[in-house]
């Protein structure tokens, strides 16, 4: 590009506690383009835009902006240049109203006061301009998450920025919000604002992007223009090897009705309808996949199998015999779950992998008189991490400080330890790089090929596609469709999860 | 209804129940307006000092050390009274200048140090008390003396108010405390300094990517504790009329007790001055319609702390069952849409 780009970095070099994060990367982009940024989780990329909005200080390295040297220590340096982040770990305040966070730090004044109407008024334009289902009046703590995410977006919009770096925006976002997010980085191209578009959603950057810098391993190693992002090119650079990653659409695997039952869900009704008379059925060695959009009761009805919820009808059966679902009694009858709120709910960020995998195995941890075996204890989670790969392979390290994919490995770890009859599994590669991805499928395969019943719950369709035997789609609680012995796209899915009787011409 | 109307009208009407027991029971000695005046006197030092008190526990804090600010406050005062011929307008300001110091200095142990507030004020209680020891007025003996301060000593306009007194029905420091509400109540709303004690209390880390200076909003919301507390102090001293070094001793308790019943809530986040009045006024009320009844004052403080137990499980039961409803809401395809008039938040 031969214009003077927007903001230019180079030469950026970062590391913690003697750990090199970022080596010599350079990065640019233009004015008015969609620049995506790309790379496996701990490659840098996060580190690279706190750099860039002064949350960390680089070690070395220089900073231009419009072809000035600058230099950005903090938020006040951001605003001040134009540079507006839209973070990955959501920043609105729940108690406050759309229009409060919208606006926060940044509030419109009327002398030493804050200008509530006029800030409703603006807050209500940017609504009305971006077409967004919101309110400046409603408080965030009545929004779901993908709203939420949207007060986000709007949050970086209103700043009038002439660079808006994105952080994974879509990470909670139905397919249809997504949709509209899109139109809003379309116009603001238009518009002329520059965008650093960060996803791990591959079909996103490709239909997004103008230009995509990969990094791996904290150093830069490629920018690719528009006709230069192939699929294919984009993965094997990203990590660094070649992946299968199989294409949008397969036929459904053997779906043996034949195959002895091992859950059988009758008529399970939740007390709010979030899911309603839902009848199921997982065949051993199956891998059923649950598609449909957020909201669907997806989360809610294996939330209610596991036990977590209890449901207000209904029954759970599992290898013929009938179940009373609580966490206890699940894990005793060997159903493993991993939740979709991984951080929260999927382990404790402050205990060890040790720690971590023995929690739901304390009953077969050997004991010492009335002390856990210690010894035992690390066996079972050095085993852990040999079955499941984690890396770095330290039983003691906190599973808080790791990366999203092995705090995967970890939750998914603790459960094979087990004797599994039925392991569920929600949303369970949201956030985690293409590398530890596949891994993650791999795990799941070879436990449906030992005969356990696994269930996937899952937004990203072709992640749905690639995993499952069989997949049902979920939509406002019923079981709307089902897809098995046949040729299944994305658009198939999706189709059905939105109530559309054909897939043609609805976007992945 | 917005989640935090409905509150408020929980708050009042616990403070109307409370008000109609009372006046069943002990009938119209406790409903008279010279009562009920007694009880917002006595509400008021606990409502000025809960001002503060609440700014810091929107932001997820506490702070425990506002019984031995006031007990330093009024001694320095009793000092300055006792060994100088300074005019009173000046013993105030030295007193209020004390106040706002033992505030910076919590302040800064939470918010440079980051030491976890429950300990740092726990800790600066310890070492404000004992310094009201050190410094206690004594008799040549050596022997610590409460320094008496007589209604003329506690004036105001050229002796033309006295501080212990009334304007019309009402005492001056239920009308200090009216001020106190409502201009504490409007920087919290209104303010760019309101709206940063509810982010850092919701979330610290959202606050910061926002650009907001934890620290900064930390240390300023203990400084408003610390002068919060010197007023209440005076007004305490100008009450009993001498300063002794038992001034304050419990009184920690009663603004977090009342910004508590109010409907602040300990997480942060939430909770507003005026529902923080309410509490007050309740927690006076509940002192004063017990002691009515003629049961023993001791008895007093457990009926308090199990009015707090109560309403903490209230509010979180509470709180539980509007989460979901609000999930339930978030989940559907339409926006919940709630208007609200006015104040926001």
């Amino acid at each position: 590009m031969s214009e003077t780009p927007i903001l230019e970095a180079k030469g950026i070099c970062k590391s913690f506690s003697g750990v090199k994060v970022l080596q010599d990367v350079h990065f640019e982009v233009a004015p008015g383009e969609v620049h995506a940024l790309m790379g496996e989780n701990g490659a840098g990329k996060s580190t690279l835009i706190k750099i860039l909005t002064g949350v960390y200080t680089m070690d070395s390295g220089q900073i231009f902006w419009e072809g000035q040297p600058v230099q950005i220590d903090s938020f006040q340096d951001c605003q001040k240049l134009g540079v507006s982040c839209i973070y990955q770990e959501l920043s609105v305040i729940p108690p406050l109203t759309v229009a409060q966070n919208v606006y926060l730090g940044r509030e419109p004044m009327k002398g030493p006061f804050i200008d509530h109407a006029k800030m409703r008024e603006m807050t209500q334009q940017l609504i009305d301009k971006y077409e967004f289902p919101l309110s400046p009046d409603t408080l965030v703590e009545n929004l779901g998450m993908g709203q939420r995410q949207l007060v986000e977006i709007l949050k970086g919009l209103s700043a009038d920025a002439k660079l808006l770096i994105m952080d994974e925006p879509t990470a909670s976002l139905s397919a249809k919000e997504s949709e509209s997010l899109f139109d809003v980085i379309e116009t603001l191209r238009s518009e002329g604002v520059s965008i650093v578009y960060i996803s791990h959603r591959l079909e996103e950057v490709y239909r997004l992007s103008d230009r995509l810098t990969i990094l791996r391993d904290g150093k830069n190693v490629e920018v690719l223009t528009k006709d230069q992002i192939v699929p294919a090119k984009v993965i094997e650079t990203m990590i660094g090897k070649v992946v299968d990653e199989s294409a949008g659409s397969r036929k459904m695997l053997h779906s043996d009705d034949s195959a002895e039952v091992r859950l059988d869900v009758r008529g399970l009704t939740d007390a709010t309808n979030k899911y309603r008379d839902i009848n199921l059925q997982v065949h051993r060695g199956e891998i059923l996949g649950i598609g449909g959009l957020i909201g669907a009761g997806r989360t809610e009805l294996v939330r209610a199998i596991y036990g977590v919820d209890k449901a207000a009808s209904g029954e759970v059966w599992l290898d013929g015999k009938k179940l009373d679902p609580t966490p206890k009694n699940s894990i005793a009858a060997g159903i493993g779950f991993v939740p979709e709120d991984r951080r929260n709910q999927g382990f404790i960020p402050l205990l060890s992998t040790v720690k971590n995998v023995a929690l739901p195995n304390y009953d077969i941890v050997k004991m010492r008189g009335r002390a856990i075996d210690d010894g035992d204890e690390l066996a079972l989670g050095e085993r852990a991490i040999q079955d499941v790969d984690i890396r770095p392979c330290d039983p003691a390290k906190r599973v808080g400080d790791m990366s999203g994919g092995n705090q995967q490995k970890v939750v998914l770890g603790k459960w094979l330890m087990r004797s599994l009859n039925l392991l569920i599994v929600d949303e369970p590669t949201a956030g985690i790089d293409v590398g530890a991805k596949d891994e993650i499928y791999s795990i799941l395969e070879d436990l449906a090929k030992q005969g356990v019943a696994v269930i996937v719950v899952s937004s990203d369709l072709q992640e749905l596609i690639r995993v499952s035997h069989r997949i049902v789609v979920m939509r406002k609680g019923d079981i709307v469709k089902e897809f098995k012995n046949e040729e299944v796209t994305q658009a198939m899915v999706l189709a059905a999860g939105q109530g559309v009787e054909s897939g043609e011409g609805t976007a992945a | 209804m917005k989640q935090a109307t409905l509150r408020r009208l929980i708050s009042i009407g616990m403070l109307l129940v409370l008000v109609v027991l009372f006046t069943i029971l002990s009938g119209m000695s406790f409903l008279n307006s010279t009562n009920l005046i007694n009880i917002l006197r006595d509400a008021s030092v606990v409502a000025i000092v809960g001002v503060g008190v609440t700014y810091v526990i929107i932001t997820s804090g506490i702070d425990l050390s506002t019984g031995a600010i006031m007990a330093v406050v009024g001694m320095v005062m009793a000092n300055v009274y006792a060994y100088t011929l300074w005019p009173i307008p000046v013993m105030l300001l030295i007193g209020v200048a004390v106040g706002l110091v033992c505030g910076l200095v919590n302040g800064f142990i939470v918010g440079k140090l980051h030491v976890p507030e429950f300990i740092a004020t726990l800790a600066t209680m310890s070492i404000y008390r004992s310094f009201t020891y050190i410094i206690a007025v004594r008799d040549a003996n050596g022997v610590i003396q409460s320094q008496p301060m007589v209604v003329r000593d506690f004036t105001v306009f050229g002796g033309a108010m006295w501080l212990g007194g009334v304007i019309g029905p009402f005492y001056i420091v239920t009308s200090a405390a009216l001020v106190f509400i409502i201009v504490g109540q409007i920087v919290l709303k209104l303010t760019h300094f309101g709206t940063n004690l509810y982010s850092v209390g919701a979330s610290k880390k959202a606050a910061t990517l926002s650009g907001i200076s934890i620290s900064k909003t930390q240390i300023i919301a203990y400084v408003v504790v610390g002068f919060c507390a010197a007023i209440g102090s005076i007004f305490t001293i100008a009450r009993l009329q001498s300063a002794t070094t038992s001034i304050g001793l419990g009184f920690e308790f009663d603004p977090i007790a009342a910004a508590v019943i109010g409907g602040v809530s300990l997480a942060g986040g939430s909770g507003d001055v005026i529902g923080m009045a309410i509490g007050a006024i309740f927690m006076a009320a509940l002192d004063n319609g017990v002691l009515k009844l003629g049961v023993n004052t001791a008895v007093q403080y457990i009926i308090k702390g199990a009015v707090i137990i109560a309403v903490v499980i209230f509010d979180a039961v509470y709180k539980k069952v509007m989460d979901k409803r609000a999930k339930a809401r978030g989940a559907g395809a339409v926006p919940a849409v709630e208007t609200e008039k006015g104040v926001a938040a």
